[in-house]
């Protein structure tokens, strides 16, 4: 119906009101994809720095470990989507930390990975996450030009890759978390603390508890590492709990490496020595694959979980295999293994979503009073069109088009407003993070001033309302040029306190796209209960109504 | 000029009228205000002949502006209330909502004593108004181009040519009842129902506005106009009044 799309579009830019549940709806709109899209970026970086870290499907056996690991590292990577694979041994331990100059240490609990970083490298982005590097040049020039990792003196990247390479000196790489002397920044970097001890220069050592292939827990034994290098994989979790060795070296301390295989049943040969009747192979706890790109991580646990299938079986079949591979193992993609860290994040943005879609409701109660007196004042309008031969139905058009086109708006300015802080947060949060530029308060207070003045002429005409309007935005104005002039710069998120440098964002079209239908859904809810009342309105009284 | 026929007078059976274009027949209509009902249109019974021009005359809150809308479709006479209107020899009564609606878009035009423009379009915007109503998106874009040119001839004609963009409230009185007219005419009607066209105007602006009615009362337009004022009524070709709810031949 021509006529009722040209008057909804007449009614909403001839008056100020319904250009307020505009404004109303956008903020709406606009603070929802604001929270959301911070939300979202926050999940998207735990759940790249998470895959980050395992790569995309994980396979693990309890700390006995899966022997004739190298076997199965073969067969997975002869198999159809799998690009690679890695290794590693997964315990805890206790390492003697170093603090200071005093020679002082402290025993701390520690989850151990054993690894090999030349395959785990291929696997995940381990080779990124190592932090004493050279960094990129790209990366260099964002960096303060006294950061130490410009320095090449800070350079351990060698010695971090080279911590499983056959001959190499036990050496171990931390968490960038872990150590007391690293001082996080407010750009988000870490800087060892001054004079204090930088981890590379130092020693420790680390207890492990061996488990034999039967299960039986050996006695504790230490080794001595040198600190190769610390690794940031923007994981708190991970970052403040995790170190990393050389597989061989776990290995040879959890008493899992290749040996003789004893006699189960206890004969000792004429020395009087268990029996060796072959050899035990090497195990290991955990094995992480990568995907071939095109594939998703459940398809490619599928596959996974085929081909260790086909490697027990080849094992089992094996007459000189002695040690067999445990029949089940825990094959998880990188998603459920994090579920406890992205779960409660994503149940934390679930719920944002309801809460701010509480808003809408009051939307919807704004644009329906709004809606109502406008109804109430077009009364004769309705009985006028009635009169030229408008259906109920196109009645009730107008208004629920109105409704329409007020949501669409106020929908697209949201997004709009909405984008624009989102892809600005950084800006924005920086801004507040510095004191207020003296000519933001200048003009805060030259406005101020101003309304003082139509305050004052509103007064001497004896215009109440006028006289209102000025003194209420002289109040606000000076309030803001007062707050901006108090303003020293606040931070909200320091990154020196907080787990991000950078304040995460993606606006998810998904989640927009809802949001916008939801605030034009509201809105032309909001109308319909008005524009119900007005094609009900008798053409008769209408035409009388004054 | 055409040739009216004489209404029948109340009578206490139903009178046998001549066939008109628009016929009320022994239509009663009564308010109910709560406690108190208040009956308007007590056997009201008239006939319209095609190409007249008729005046109800009446006395202030006699029910003429009932009659008219009545006879337009916009009140409805139900059973209950007794009587029935009919046009071109039909029952409104036996119209559906949609036919109705039609009926007052397309058969009958409404010209009212306060103008009753809408505020937020312009003046040739009002009086397209009716081709735009009733129509769908693809029907309008093919009859658009018919509709502004008779809203355009309409108004030009009525001397409002150069006032087409202007807004309602930038117009005098006089300008303002000729928009009106110009609406109640843009889909041709057959009939014209004016209420008190010159009530709100000076008697120079009326007398204009009644010029105007003439002329289209000659171009064969039938007008039904209810007024109080007796020069106003005198330029039609029949007067009736309206007295105590009937209709009586003046």
């Amino acid at each position: 119906m021509v006529y009722a799309s040209l008057l909804a579009n007449r009614y909403l830019v001839s008056r100020v009101i319904p250009l307020i549940a505009v404004l109303a709806v956008a903020l709406n709109v606009a603070l929802v994809v604001i929270v959301v899209s911070v939300m979202t970026g926050f999940l998207d970086m735990l759940r790249d720095s998470g895959r980050t870290l395992m790569g995309d499907v994980i396979i693990t056996h309890d700390i006995v470990g899966i022997p004739h690991y190298e076997r199965l590292i073969e067969v997975l990577e002869a198999t159809p989507g799998v690009a690679a694979a890695s290794p590693v041994i997964e315990t805890f331990g206790l390492a003697r930390m170093p603090y200071g100059r005093s020679g002082e240490s402290r025993p701390e609990p520690v989850q151990v990975w054993a690894v090999d970083p030349r395959s785990l490298a291929k696997v995940t982005g381990f080779e990124d996450a190592i932090y004493w590097r050279t960094p990129e040049p790209e990366v260099a020039e964002s960096l303060a030009a006294d950061d130490p990792r410009l320095d090449r003196e800070f350079d351990r990247l060698a010695e971090a890759m080279a911590i499983n390479d056959p001959g190499a000196e036990p050496s171990i790489i931390l968490g960038i978390e872990i150590s007391p002397f690293n001082r996080r920044t407010r750009e988000g970097t870490y800087r060892p603390e001054p004079d204090a001890a930088w981890m590379p220069r130092h020693d420790l050592t680390l207890a492990l508890v061996p488990v034999s292939a039967g299960g039986r827990i050996s006695e504790p034994r230490e080794g001595r590492f040198r600190i190769a290098n610390e690794f940031f994989s923007k994981v708190y979790q991970v970052d403040s709990q995790r170190v990393l060795i050389g597989l061989a070296e776990g290995q040879r301390l959890l008493r899992m490496a290749e040996g003789p295989l004893y006699d189960p049943d206890g004969e000792l040969d004429e020395e009087g020595r268990p029996k060796v009747i072959g050899r035990s192979p090497a195990r290991a706890t955990t094995i992480l694959v990568k995907g071939a790109d095109r594939l998703t991580p459940n398809e490619l646990k599928m596959r996974v979980a085929a081909a260790y299938d086909e490697f027990a079986k080849a094992i089992d079949d094996d007459p000189e295999a002695k040690v067999k591979p445990p029949g089940f193992v825990d094959i998880r993609t990188w998603e459920e293994r994090l579920i406890d860290l992205i779960a409660p994040v994503e149940k934390e943005r679930a719920l944002m979503n309801v809460l701010f879609s509480i808003i809408y409701v009051v939307s919807a109660a704004l644009v329906l009073s709004i809606f109502w007196a406008i109804v109430h004042e077009k009364t004769r309008d309705i009985g006028i069109l009635r009169a030229i031969g408008a259906s109920r139905a196109g009645v009730l058009w107008i208004f629920l088009q109105w409704g329409l086109v007020l949501g669409v708006v106020g929908a697209l300015l949201g997004l709009g407003l909405g984008a624009l802080v989102v892809s600005r947060i950084n800006l924005i949060h920086d801004a507040m993070g510095e004191p207020a530029p003296t000519w933001s308060i200048v003009l805060a207070g030259v406005l101020a001033g101003a309304s003082l003045l139509g305050a004052i002429v509103a007064a001497a005409r004896g215009s109440l309302l006028h006289g209102l309007i000025w003194s209420l935005a002289t109040i606000l104005l000076g309030a803001i040029a007062v707050g901006l002039g108090l303003h020293e710069g606040a931070v909200m998120w320091d990154p020196s306190v907080y787990y991000f440098d950078r304040i995460p964002s993606r606006v998810d079209p998904w989640l927009t796209g809802f949001t916008m239908a939801g605030a034009v859904l509201f809105s032309v809810l909001g109308a319909a209960i008005p524009a119900a009342k007005a094609a009900d309105v008798d053409p008769v009284r209408a035409l009388r109504y004054e | 000029m055409s040739d009216p026929r004489p209404a029948t007078a109340a009578s206490p059976t139903p009178p046998t009228i001549p066939a008109g274009i628009l016929e009320s027949v022994e239509v009663r209509k009564t308010y109910d205000l709560g406690r108190v009902k208040v009956p308007v249109l007590q056997g009201a019974t008239l006939a319209v002949a095609h190409g007249e021009w008729l005046a109800v005359r009446g006395s202030s809150g006699s029910g003429k502006s009932t009659l008219l809308h009545v006879l337009g479709g916009l009140d409805r006479v139900d059973r209950a209330d007794g009587g029935e209107v009919r046009f071109e020899g039909r029952s409104i009564r036996s119209m559906g909502r949609g036919e109705l609606d039609r009926y007052r878009n397309r058969e009958v035009g409404f010209v009212f004593q306060f103008y009753h423009l809408l505020p937020e379009l312009t003046v040739l915007e009002n009086a397209m108004l009716p081709g735009m109503v009733g129509r769908l998106p693809l029907a309008w874009r093919a009859q658009r181009p018919e509709v502004v040119a008779r809203a355009g001839e309409l108004l030009d004609r009525f001397g409002l040519g150069h006032r087409l963009r202007h807004r309602p409230r930038e117009l005098s009185g006089g300008e303002r009842q000729r928009v009106a007219i110009a609406r109640a005419l843009v889909n041709q009607p057959r009939v014209l129902l004016a209420d008190e066209p010159t009530g709100n105007l000076d008697e120079k602006t009326g007398a204009g506005i009644l010029d105007l009615l003439g002329e289209e009362h000659r171009r064969g337009l039938c007008i039904v106009m209810v007024t109080h004022d007796a020069a106003v009524a005198a330029r039609a070709d029949r007067v009736v009044w309206l007295r105590d709810g009937r209709i009586e031949e003046s």
